[in-house]
Parts: C-alpha cells; structure tokens; sequence
C-alpha cells in the first residue's frame, strides 16, 4: 500500500513512521499502545490515500479507542493539535503576533487589538504556554478547531492554533499586556471560560460578545411585530441567543378595528419567526435559535402548546422554536385548588403583562369578567405536562418568583417579562430596551482536589471573571439599538458554573446526598460572595451602574435578603454590606447558571451543575460523533481490578447505567447513578437551596425516562413551591430504540433459559 | 396456532400481547418526514471528495426503492398468512412506516439529486445499476418464492413462509439497511450529512423494530411448531445469510471502489459478515464467519445520544403520554 506526499511522489506506507509520530505524545498515556493506532490506521486506508488523509485517519483511529480505554482521548487531541499546527505554519506563521498580524490583513482581527499586539509582540508571544494543548480532550479540541479557531476567508485553512486563539480572545479584553497573559493563563488552564460568543468573537472586527438577548413582546400592532423580526435577526445573526415574549399579541378572532377584521391569532406570525430563525445561520457556526414565552392566560395558549408536536397541519407548527410557559402564581394556585382559570385577551386587558405579584392578581381577576374563554386550570396544566413529556418544550418558569425575588424589579415600571433561551437569565426589559447577557462559566471540576475545594483558587478565578465579564458590556458591539440602551444602565452580567458533577465525583459524594447539597450551596455562597465584592469594588473604581439607584441593593436588600436566607460567611457580607453602601455596585446582577453545552465540552468537564446522564454515551454535534466515557468510573474500576471486557460490555449492554452490575459494590453504585435513576425531587432541592446565591437563574434541566402526567405535575408542582424562578428542559427518553449492532446477541434458547422457574441455570441473574 | 389459514378477529382474551405490546411501542415513536432538516447536507454534498460523492450517490440511489420493496412484501406475502388482529395491528403499523421512510427517501432524493434526469435515473437504479439490481434480483427470488401461496396449509408451506419472513426481516432489514446504516453512520462520524443521519436514525429505530416482529414471530412459531425448524431449514437460512453478505460486499466494492480513507472493503466486509453472524445468534443458529465488527463508529449507535440543542433537533421523544393530574406521584 502506498500514500501520496503533499509534493505529489508516493511511497510505501510505514508502520514505523506513524508508530514514531504517536510516540511523540504518549509520555504521560501509559495506557496507550502506539502501535494499535498504527495498524489500525493502516487497515482503514486505500491505495493511493494522501499522507494528510493518513493523518486525519490516525486521529480519528486514535479517537475511535477511547470506549476501551480513555487516555486515547488525550491522544487523540494531541495528534489533532499538531495537525492544526502543521496547517497554520505551512502559512508561514510561527508566533502569536505573526498570527494576528496575518490574521488581520485577512480581514479577521480589529484594528486595536491589532495594534495592541503588535505594541506588545514580545510579551505576548512569551506568554504562550506550548503545554497548553496537552490538557485538552479529544471532543473538546475537535469542537475548537472546527468551530472556534479563525479560519482563512477562501482557503479555509485554520490561520491560529488553540493558544493563539485563548491568547487572542483575551487581548480583546485587555488594556494592558499583564492583564491579557493572566486572562489567558485561567483560560488555557481550562477553570474557567466565557461563552461562546465571546470565544468566537472577542478580538475580532464583529466584537459581539453576548450569549443572550430578552426581547419584550412585540406591541399589539403590525410595525411593531416587523420590527421585532428584524431585531430577531440581527441579534441571531451575531450568535445571540434570543428569548422573546408573544404575551401582548391579541388572540386568534379578536377584533381588528383598523380593517374590521378578526385577528388570526398568534400562530401564523409565530410560523414566520420560526422561519427567520432558521434562516439565519450564525457566521455558519450554529443555527440561530430563539425561545417564545407565552402567559398562560392567553387565549391562544393551547395551540402555543402544540407548535413543536409533530403531527398536524405544518402551517401550524413551528420546528425551530422553543417554547416557554411564563407563569403567574395565581395559575398555579387555582391548578392547586382545582379552580377555573379565564382566558384573557391581551387587547382587553394590556395591563397584565407588566404586573406581577397582588398587583396582576387583582388585575387578572377584574379582566377575567372579559374572558374570551374559561377552562379548568388541571385541563390546562395537564396539557403542559403533556407538552413537556412529548417535545420536552414548553419550560415551566414561574414569573411572580422572577420578579420578586430580582435586584432589579426594586421601583415601578421595571418588570422582567420573560426569561432567555435557557432560562438562566431575568432582567428587566421594555419595548425599548432589550436585555442583554454575558456570560462565562467557572470549572468547579478545576478548583476541587480529593482533600476538598480550593477555596482560594475559586475566590481569585471568580474576581477575575467578574473583572473580564464586565468589560465585555463597553467593549461590545450591539447588534440593536434596544441592546445597546439597556446594557449600559443595569450591566448585567452572568456567572455561572460547570462540572458540579466533577465535584462530587473527585470528593465521593453521591449526587443525591446531605454533603452534597451543603457543599453546592457554600460554593455557590462563595462565588456570589466574591462576584459582590468584586462588583463593589469595580464601582468604587469606576462608579456604580447608571440605573443602581432603582435597585434592590441601593435600599440594603441583597439576594440573600430577598430570600430570608441566612448566610455561613457573616464577616464577609457584613463588610460587603457596607462597601456597597459606600460605593453601590457596577452591576445589577452578577450570577446565571447557564447549561454550558460547548464550553464543558472544551473543558472537558461535566455541564454546569447537572449529574451524569450516563456513564457512556455518544455526543451529536455539528463536527461528528463522540463517545464520552465516565473517566471517574474507569479509574475507579481499574483501581479495584474490574475494568474487563465482560464489565465494558455490560455497561454498554445497559446504555451506561452500573446499576444492574453485581460485580460492583454498593457505594460505587450509588456514587455513579445517572440523571436517570437519580430522585428528580434531589436536583430540585439542590437548586432551590443554591437559589439563594443566585441573583438571576439556573438552566436547570430535569430527566425522567419514562414520563406520566402525573409524575410531571407533582414534579413541577414542588420545584414552584420550592421558589424556584425558572426550570429549562423536560429530558426523556425514546420509546423504542435500534437494536444494539456491537455487543453480543442472546440467543432465543439462552433467554429460555434465563427464567425465574429455573435460577440455577441462569447465570444472568447470579 | 399464528399460521393457520383464516381471519382470527378476536383482541380478547389475546393470544399474543407482545405483538401489541410492539404496536403500542411504535405508536409511541411516531415521526415525520418534515421533523428531518436536510438542508445543512447540500453544503456538505459539495465539500465530498468524488470517491465520497460516489458513495452517496449509490447510497441515495439504494434507499430510494429499498423500502418499497419491503413495503410489497409485508402487504403481498406477510400480513395475510399471520393469523392474529393484534399481529396485524403490528404489521399495518410497520406499513405506515415504510411509507414514512420511502416518502423520507424521496425526499432526499429531491433534496439531493436536483437534476430531474439524474433523479429518474435513482429511482430507476434497481434496473441499472448492476451493483443494486444484484440486491433487488435477490429479494424478488424471495417475495416470489412464497407470492402463489394463498394459505400455508401444508409443513412445506409454512417452512417456505419462514424462509420469507426471516430473508426480509435477516436479509433485507438485517442486513442490506443495516450495510447502508453504516455508510450513513460513517459519514456522520466524520461530520457529515447531518440531515440524512438524523432522518436514519429515526428509520434506523423503526427498522429495529420491525426485525425485533419478525423474530418474535419466528419464535412464537417456533414454540407452537417446533418440528418445522430443522436441520434442513437451518441449512437453508445459513446459505441464505450468505448469499445476502456477498450481494451487499459487492455492492461495498461499487460504493467503496474509489477509496475512503476510513472505510475499507476488507473491513465492510467483516462488518458484513458480524452483522449476519448475529442475525443467526438471533435465530439460535451457528455463526458462519466469526468475524468481528471492525467500526467503532457502529458501537457509537449502541450508546444514548445527547445532543445540544444548538446543533440538532433532539430525537429522544416519545408521543402518547399517559395519565391524569396529580400531586403526589413519586418522581
């Protein structure tokens, strides 16, 4: 068999070689055989391949071993990593400031932080750690190189590797070159990272750094809804995730005075923003992506609910939305009480969208004597259910706990009407302001060893979070003129966290557990804690921001307060307490759990503060497929001796569930349960008493294979008696699935075998 | 017994609740052709290098008549001679399935193939295109062997009814899919052609399902006439097991002759051969090749996805959710 060079000669294909090439990355992978990669390299090629096929093959070879043994993960990142570099030198580019430069004659990089670099070429190119790429996982390399790295306008060709990239992306936060190589060091040490938006866009000639865009409801008119579509597009076009409320749109046969005619209601103006989101593809990263939140007294809710099934008239559904219910207590009360609850239409009553709490109570009451139609309220909740357990959509948040419990709802006229695409975010916004969010993740996996946290590590990472998230909402470029009004009065910011589960699984503490629960909560007290205090200490530099005397905190009242919650660190909040009497604070909110789907990855952690959802299982992005292994599991099977082909097997066999194996000790069981056999009540009592430290929201996701109504409406019942402000996806699983291709058949005449009449024959129960 | 001559209509008391157990199931997995986003793959279609587009193009061109096929066969020679409604119930619920992937393919096709002639020229494929007519001559032996049969009245009518049922559900399903699974799998494993991957795992699913009937049946009667299942009849389902792996390895010398880094003939081959040992371990016969299953990305599809939702339309629903209100179930 022979490969093809770049220089068009061709030779025999060489063992050796590509034996040698391994090598060069295993010091630390004690694990991997280097020759395994090469022969099995060899046995996918053709004749006549090209030696960058080669090279692509052995990557992908490396990639496909990582189910028997997870160090060729490592692996196959570092043979990624030198792929990418060998394509960015052979454009002549051998430093950080050659890169921007190059970069920015393409037409990639600003202008300033062009200049920047330039400015500070030495420093900066120093500042490159060449060990940064050896902490990478494969997913998470795979996902930055086809999807973050800068690539060349024609060729196509990545023009900066991995640590050029990290390197740029904070010198498009930095003033000076110490603050850029610090920012950079806690990025490419992988404990902390911004989102998305801001790793694909800071330094770059579109500075769109936000992840998240709150959209009022368009006006009750035909220009306004236009605009709205518009504003939709514009803020998707820049990767924006937007939330928008339809609440104030009139129902379907209201009256249309201007034309005498009957209005169609919401759901064909609905079809249309679904098409505009999938229109627009975000810089071909992503598709763009949209949440609409509806309240549950407008008349046209029950056919919201059905947007996403996937039967009926098509002209009638709506693909590519999300769909959020925005709920007041008083639905929730009457679903209690088993009461009526009145349909309402918005042009009767235009009021109710901006009240909450006794205010909308009273208000909803009086509308009800105009009410389009009556139903029962478990009709109606039970329909939610059923949309929750059939699409997963239609996300129970709860508005009367987002805006009393908010920093930002402290004066009248300010009222958070929805919440974002995940859930995560409550800001005030209006027809003129649309709400804005930065957002990054701390790695909570990075700060925790077996001996406990590193509770100085934590401090020092969320203060220069803090820091770099701020900054993002000057440097950044607004999409719309309704983000650019809001976000410079109430700078908002969003912090969150990932690899929970890394937490718990380095210190052994089983998801569900007393210790776990205090350990979430007092590491979520300190990250809220030090956000304060940076935040408080970022405005005694710079001043509070514009709008902090509406706030909340400007009458004495923090997060905790609004809670009742009692604090562990009370030295510390009573001495922030008088810092932000002094100073105010530089933003009016500071944390947002957010579900951190591609920065985990990158991480290669767990996803923000959700457990396992199984030992192994298979991620689907753009870029491929990639099995993801439990590595706290393997290491702690290999430590006791049981990590064999037969255990392998089984786990696979009970898609990644350790539960049924009887080789296993109890405790291992119970430490490495999934999101599946998890009590759901647990995830939610984590949550709420997490809550307290949280000024906005969590992406909290919820997991139950096999959902009944009545199972969903006790559950969604006790996260809203809980407090909780938002819950985000209801996950299950499919009813069938395809027969397993690559583990061992049992046999029609085994199974006979295998039947309680005759147990000793059946060495599948033993 | 399930093959004697006539038109059982009684549901109760249910001789066969699995068979219904199967029909409440696929109820519950209900998809549509338009839930499937195909219009990211265009891109991908002119990334392909020409070997890759030949692939697919022979790949599309076997998908846009290989559920008809078993469409005709499930209507002509299954659904009269299994004689129970519950069976039936099943069987028209795999119908509406079938019809639900060919109307999935031809979508693709008009998708794919914007050419009109090209297009014709796809659907025309089982006449020629000779790697894909030596598939289809295959199955038309089969749905011939059995189409005069009005009632399975005698052993030698029952035994040539099983063969059908086990070359369709083992041969056609069990294996000419699950070699074009592979390709889909393959190409989606490097990135590719997310729209035909996520409409094949749904058909995928479904196919699953059908072949999980289809042994049922075989051991239901196998239970109630297990005379009928002897040496003679194992020897025949093994030689026909390969003769399908060797209609399908050369149809993977046609797909794969250009060269694909990452799939080899020799190994599709294996991966042919482990997929039809497996279909006799279904049936309790001996393996013929024991060979191993050389695509780690196969194994992939063994394992619970989880997508972002940024990336892709989940499809881990399921439809006819049951039950009332109520605040104090366990969760």
């Amino acid at each position: 068999m022979r490969v093809r060079k770049r220089n068009g000669d061709t030779e025999p294909v060489d063992v050796n070689k590509i034996v040698r090439a391994v090598e060069r990355w295993v010091a630390d992978l004690d694990e991997v055989d280097p020759l395994r990669v090469a022969t099995k390299t060899i046995s996918g090629l053709y004749d006549g391949a090209t030696t960058s096929e080669l090279d692509k093959l052995s990557i992908q070879t490396a990639a496909e071993l990582i189910g028997e043994e997870p160090q060729y993960s490592k692996l196959a990142a570092r043979l990624l990593a030198s792929y990418v570099d060998k394509e960015v030198r052979g454009q002549g580019v051998a430093s950080f400031s050659q890169c921007v430069r190059y970069a920015h004659g393409l037409g990639l990089i600003g202008d300033e932080v062009a200049a920047f670099v330039a400015r500070n070429a030495r420093k900066l190119d120093d500042a490159v750690d060449p060990a940064g790429d050896l902490r990478f996982e494969y997913f998470g390399l795979r996902t930055v190189a086809d999807r973050y790295l800068l690539r060349h306008p024609e060729t196509r060709l990545v023009v900066e590797t991995p640590q050029y990239w990290l390197l740029r992306v904070a010198c498009g936060l930095s003033r000076t070159p110490a603050e850029a190589i610090g920012f950079y060091r806690l990025m490419s040490s992988l404990a902390y990272l911004p989102s998305s938006p801001t790793l694909f866009n800071s330094g770059t000639r579109h500075t769109q750094m936000s992840s998240c865009f709150l959209v009022d409801s368009p006006r009750d008119e035909l220009d306004s809804i236009y605009e709205r579509y518009h504003q939709v597009a514009r803020l998707s076009k820049f990767s924006g995730g937007i939330g928008i409320s339809w609440t104030r749109i009139r129902g379907r046969g209201a009256l249309i005075r201007g034309t005498n005619g009957r209005s169609n209601g919401i759901v064909p103006f609905l079809k249309t923003l679904d098409a505009g989101v999938a229109a627009v593809n975000q810089g071909g990263r992503r598709k763009g992506a949209a949440c609409v939140y509806l309240e549950p007294w407008h008349p046209d809710v029950e056919e919201f609910l059905e947007l996403r099934d996937n039967t009926g008239e098509e002209a009638r559904r709506t693909h590519n939305l999300n769909l959020a219910n925005w709920i007041p207590d008083e639905f929730m009360r009457r679903v209690e009480a088993d009461g009526e609850w009145s349909l309402v239409d918005p042009s009767d009553a235009p009021e109710l969208p901006d009240l909450w709490g006794e205010e909308f109570d009273e208000a909803y009451r009086a509308a009800e004597k105009k009410a389009v139609k009556t139903v029962k309220a478990r009709d109606l909740y039970g329909r939610m259910m059923r949309t929750l357990a059939q699409t997963g959509n239609g996300w129970m948040t709860f508005k009367d706990a987002s805006n009393r419990l908010s920093n930002q709802t402290g004066a009248p006229g300010n009222t958070i009407h929805l919440s974002n695409l995940c859930t995560e975010i409550l800001e005030v916004n209006s027809d003129g302001e649309t709400a804005v969010c930065n957002l990054g993740s701390i790695n909570l996996g990075a700060h925790v060893t077996a001996e406990g946290v590193d509770w100085e590590k934590l401090r020092a990472t969320v203060a220069t979070a803090v820091l770099f998230l701020d900054r993002v909402i000057d440097l950044n470029y607004y999409p719309s003129a309704q983000a650019a009004a809001s976000n410079p009065r109430w700078r908002p910011v969003g912090l969150g966290l990932m690899g929970l589960q890394d937490a718990f699984f380095t210190l052994r503490l089983p998801f569900d557990s007393e210790r776990a629960r205090e350990l979430s909560t007092s590491v979520q007290e300190e990250i809220f804690l030090t956000a304060l205090e940076t935040s408080a200490e970022l405005a005694r530099e710079h001043g509070a921001h514009p709008a902090y005397p509406r706030t909340r905190a400007a009458g004495g009242d923090l997060h905790p307060d609004l809670w009742g919650a009692e604090p562990t660190q009370t030295e510390r909040w009573a001495a922030l307490r008088e810092r932000v009497a002094a100073h105010g604070l530089r933003n009016s909110l500071l944390v947002a759990i957010a579900p951190t789907a591609t920065i985990a990855s990158i991480a290669g952690c767990y996803e923000c503060i959700e457990p396992q959802v199984s030992n192994l299982f298979k991620r689907e992005t753009m870029s491929g497929e990639f099995l993801q292994i439990n590595t706290y599991l393997v290491r702690e099977l290999k430590a006791r001796g049981l990590w064999t082909a037969p255990i392998r097997e089984q786990i696979k066999r009970a898609e990644g569930s350790v539960q049924g194996i009887a080789d296993l000790p109890d405790d291992v069981r119970e430490l490495f349960r999934t999101a599946w056999e998890l009590p759901q009540r647990a995830l939610i009592d984590l949550a709420a008493a997490r809550a307290p430290y949280v000024d906005q929201s969590q992406s909290l996701n919820l997991f139950m294979s096999a959902p009944t109504i009545g199972k969903l409406s006790s559950m969604y019942l006790h996260a809203w008696k809980s407090g909780l402000k938002t819950t985000y996806y209801l996950r299950s699983r499919p009813a069938t699935r395809i027969q397993q291709a690559t583990v061992p058949v049992v046999a029609p005449t085994e199974a006979v075998a295998c039947s309680l009449e005759n147990p000793e024959t059946c060495e599948a129960c033993q | 017994m399930l093959l004697d001559p006539g038109m059982d209509l009684t549901l109760r008391p249910m001789r066969y609740p699995r068979f219904f157990d199967r029909f409440k199931d696929a109820i519950k997995n209900t998809w549509t052709v338009e839930e499937v986003d195909l219009h990211s793959d265009l891109a991908d279609l002119a990334r392909l290098s020409p070997a890759e587009q030949h692939l697919v193009s022979r790949l599309v061109a076997f998908f846009a008549t290989g559920d008809t096929i078993v469409a005709n066969n499930l209507v002509l020679n299954l659904y009269q001679h299994v004689n129970s409604p519950e069976g039936r119930l099943y069987l028209s619920r795999q119908l509406f399935e079938e019809a639900v992937h060919v109307q999935f393919y031809l979508n693709l096709l008009d998708t794919y193939v914007p050419d009109e002639k090209e297009r014709f020229e796809a659907f025309a494929a089982v006449e020629n295109i000779p790697s894909i007519a030596r598939k289809a001559e295959f199955c038309f032996r089969w749905i011939d062997s059995v189409f005069d049969l009005r009632q399975l009245s005698t052993r030698d009518d029952r035994r040539a009814f099983l063969l059908n049922l086990i070359c369709f559900a083992a041969c056609i399903e069990g294996l000419f899919f699950y070699g074009a699974f592979a390709y889909v799998y393959f190409l989606r494993s490097r990135g590719l052609l997310h729209g035909l991957a996520s409409g094949t795992n749904w058909v995928f699913r479904d196919e699953s399902m059908h072949m999980a009937f289809a042994f049922d049946v075989v051991e239901t009667v196998r239970r109630e006439e297990p005379d009928l299942f002897d040496a003679e009849m194992e020897q025949q389902v093994t030689r026909m097991l390969a003769e399908a792996v060797e209609c399908e390895a050369q149809f993977a010398e046609d797909l794969l002759g250009q060269g694909v880094p990452g799939m080899s003939l020799a190994d599709m081959r294996a991966y042919l051969e482990h997929v039809a040992d497996r279909r006799l371990a279904m049936l309790g016969i001996a393996p013929i090749y024991g060979s191993k299953n050389p695509f780690a990305f196969m194994e992939l599809q063994d394992v619970q996805e989880l997508s972002n939702f940024f990336e892709r339309r989940v499809s881990a629903y399921q439809v006819g959710v049951t039950g009332t209100v109520s605040f104090d179930d366990d969760f």
